[in-house]
Parts: structure tokens; sequence; C-alpha cells
């Protein structure tokens, strides 16, 4: 894994351990210290790596709200945020390409099972991609140019307003916790597999 | 006082029409104080980041930015909650919001330490006491954060900062879907959130007049000793 990406891993679930910290010299340093500089060539690859662990996000999204309106098995409020939820990372998987150019991966394939079949599964299966996204894109947010940043970040919390939208129209918890911990590349690999991917 | 402030939401179309005006608004002497926090916090947010300040000064003035909008939010929830005046699932979210912003707030103030901004004096005019009203206030309140911390994020410095505002900066998109749910507006409108610049910002929260006096000027105290 990218050194930053593990350093940035590293300080996960950095409020509380900020909060420990307060007011001590290190907590500041911790907060406030400089991001390690590194050569112009390392962070153009990590920043390329990130994308394409969104990318791979985004694709997974867009193929399961895809097959949900395909197979026509949800009704009323369901339906309708699949439809455009669908239409909303269709265009984030096209952002991701053009960012990406000729070093974007390829659409990998998914079977995502019953979990389009039945408006209970599908919002269960929603809501774990929704999160997964949103862990994704703050677990890579380091990994990204300022310019690429400033861009993902308009994506970022839309990936966030769906998985309240989805929480929302089945009676769950939109927001429980203060933050959303971000999650290595390693760690959204294996969820993507738990969640449907296959190769 | 009341009807005033229904009418002016109404007129003004909520905060976020009148931050598609302040796009217009060029930055000037009006941001030291508009919203009540110290010029320094401002600056930071936009300014120092221009003029290519200190790494830890701009993420300071960033923080102590967010800080204040996280002042805003927590007094707002606190106060409906405080009113008793909401009720069933908005009277559950606002109880929940109200948490949730108030950790936001302990959580700036923890890693800012001595250099955080104090908190500013609040008026919300009556907006919560009514369900519409409140929640009409708390769709704008999270939609402006969620542009707010979408404007800021390229410009923090340190990895550490960048990942704790990320973190926060997605539990803002969701409470913004959540209340623009219980209110009956499409929870994500377009595919991509417009950011917002600090004085742009500023700009819609000082149109509000929700902030009624800056904080007061902290004295230096002689250091406690025990013992």
């Amino acid at each position: 894994m990218h050194e930053s990406t593990q350093g940035m891993i590293q300080r996960a679930g950095f409020l509380r351990r900020a909060a420990l910290v307060a007011g001590s010299a290190a907590g500041a340093s911790l907060l406030l210290g400089e991001r390690p500089t590194e050569p112009a060539e390392a962070q153009g690859a990590a920043e390329k790596r990130a994308l394409n662990l969104a990318l791979l996000v985004e694709f997974a999204e867009a193929e399961f709200y895809a097959e949900a309106v395909r197979r026509k098995k949800l009704q009323g409020e369901l339906r309708s945020f699949a439809e455009q939820v669908s239409a909303q990372e269709d265009e984030h998987v096209k952002f991701l390409k053009g960012a990406l150019g000729e070093g974007a991966r390829s659409k990998p394939t998914f079977d995502f099972g019953d979990a389009t079949a039945s408006g209970d599964a599908f919002a269960d299966r929603a809501a774990d991609l929704e999160d997964l996204a949103v862990a994704a894109y703050a677990g890579q947010a380091a990994n990204l140019s300022k310019k690429t940043l400033q861009a993902a970040a308009t994506l970022i919390s839309v990936e966030a307003r769906h998985a309240a939208w989805i929480r929302s129209i089945v009676g769950r918890p939109p927001a429980n916790d203060p933050t959303d911990a971000p999650r290595s590349a390693d760690q959204v690999m294996s969820d993507l597999k738990r969640l449907g991917l296959r190769g | 006082m009341e009807g005033f402030c229904f009418r002016k939401l109404d007129v003004d179309g909520a905060l976020l029409e009148a931050a598609d005006r302040a796009g217009a608004i060029t930055r000037g002497s009006f941001l030291a104080g508009a919203l009540g926090v110290s010029a320094a916090a401002v600056v930071g947010a936009d300014e120092a980041v221009a003029q290519g300040g200190k790494s830890a000064k701009v993420d300071q003035g960033i923080l102590n930015y967010a800080l204040t909008l996280e002042y805003l939010q927590a007094a707002f929830y606190t106060e409906a909650e405080r009113m008793k005046a909401i009720k069933g699932d908005v009277g559950k979210a606002a109880r929940k919001l109200g948490s949730v912003e108030r950790a936001h707030v302990k959580a700036f103030k923890d890693v800012l330490g001595r250099n955080a901004v104090g908190r500013p004096s609040f008026d919300f005019q009556g907006v919560t006491e009514k369900p519409r009203p409140f929640l009409k206030t708390a769709v704008a309140f999270e939609d402006l954060a969620v542009a707010a911390y979408g404007g800021q994020a390229a410009n923090l410095k340190a990895d550490s900062a960048l990942a704790a505002a990320v973190s926060i900066y997605s539990v803002e998109a969701r409470h913004a879907a959540w209340m623009r749910y219980l209110f009956g507006l499409n929870p994500a409108a377009k595919a991509f959130d417009q950011p917002k610049t600090a004085p742009q910002i500023t700009q819609v929260v000082r149109s509000t007049n929700f902030i009624a006096a800056p904080p007061k000027t902290k004295r230096k105290r002689a250091p406690s000793f025990t013992g």
C-alpha cells in the first residue's frame, strides 16, 4: 500500500485520539503537522491508484442500480431512489474515467444475487455500497492532488447523501456517528467482494 | 419578531439562494468580524491560502472557520431541543443532530486548543419553535456546511487535518440529505455538490442575522496553581 495511505489509515479514528491528546503539543503537531512532500511522480501514481479504486466502487454502484432498475422489482420511493441514483452514479463513473483518461481500469463483473430482487434486500445492499463509497473516498483523500481533491470533494458528499437517503426511506437512522471512518484500499477491496464484485 | 424572521426566510428562499447571489461578493474588509469571529479565522480559510501562508496557520484558520459553522449548527439544534416545541421524527432528528454537532464543536476545540475561536451569541429569531421553519433552516444550514467543507478540503495542508475534515464533511452531507427528506425535498438533487468559498459562506450566514454578537474577548488569565 502507498505510504501516505498507510499513514492516514493509522490515523483513522483521529478525532477520538486527537481529543485524547488535546491541549498537548503532540495534539497540535498531529493535527497541524506538515504533509510530507513526495516526488511528483510518486504522487501521480498514488493518485491514479486512488482514482481507480474510486472508479471500482462507482462501477459497483452504477451496475447495482442499473440492474435494480432493469429488474423492475422495486416500488414507490425505492424505485424512484434507484432511478435517480443510478443516473448520478453513471455521472460519477464518467467523471472518474475522464480524470483517469487512458489510465482508467476496465469494468469488472459483478453478481448482486437477490439484492436487486426485493425492496428490503435492495435497501440493505444500497446502504452498504453507499457507506463503502464514503469510506473509500475518505481513505483516499490524502492521495489526491489539490486540484483532483477539489473535484472529488463534490462527489464524496453526494455518496453520503445517498447513504442517508436510502436509510430515510426504510426508516433507519441516516447518520448515527459524528464522523465517517475512512477505509483502506485493502478493506475496500474485501468489502467489494462481499458486496458483489466477481472479477 | 417571529413574523419578520419567517418572512425573511421566505423572501430570501432560504440561505442557499443567498449563497448563489453571494458569488458576486468580493473579498473585502467586511469579512473580518462578519461571521462574528476573529479576522484570522476567516482570512485563514481562503486568503491565507492565496497568500501562501504557513501550513499550520492555514489549517488553523480553516479549522476555526469550520468550528464557527459547527457552533452555529450546535446552538441551533440545542435551542430547538430546549424549546421542546418540535415533536415526532423531526424532534428526534433534532436531538440526534444536536448531539453530533456538539461533538464536532468539541472535536475542533480540542484539536485547536487555545487557538480555538470563541463562540458567538446567536439569535435564531423563533425558527426553533415550529417544525417547518425549523426544518427549512436545518436544510439550509446543512447544505451550507456541505458547501463550506467542500470548498475547503483541498486547502488543508496536513493529512490529519484533511482526514478530520473529510470524515466530518460526509456526516454533514448525511445530515443535509436527512433534513431534506424530512422537509420533502430531494435529498441528493444533483450528482455533484457545488462547493462555496469562505466569503460566500460568510455572506450567507451574515444575511440571516442569526449571529447576534461576536464572541467575548477572552481575558488573559494567570495560570492557576493547586497546592
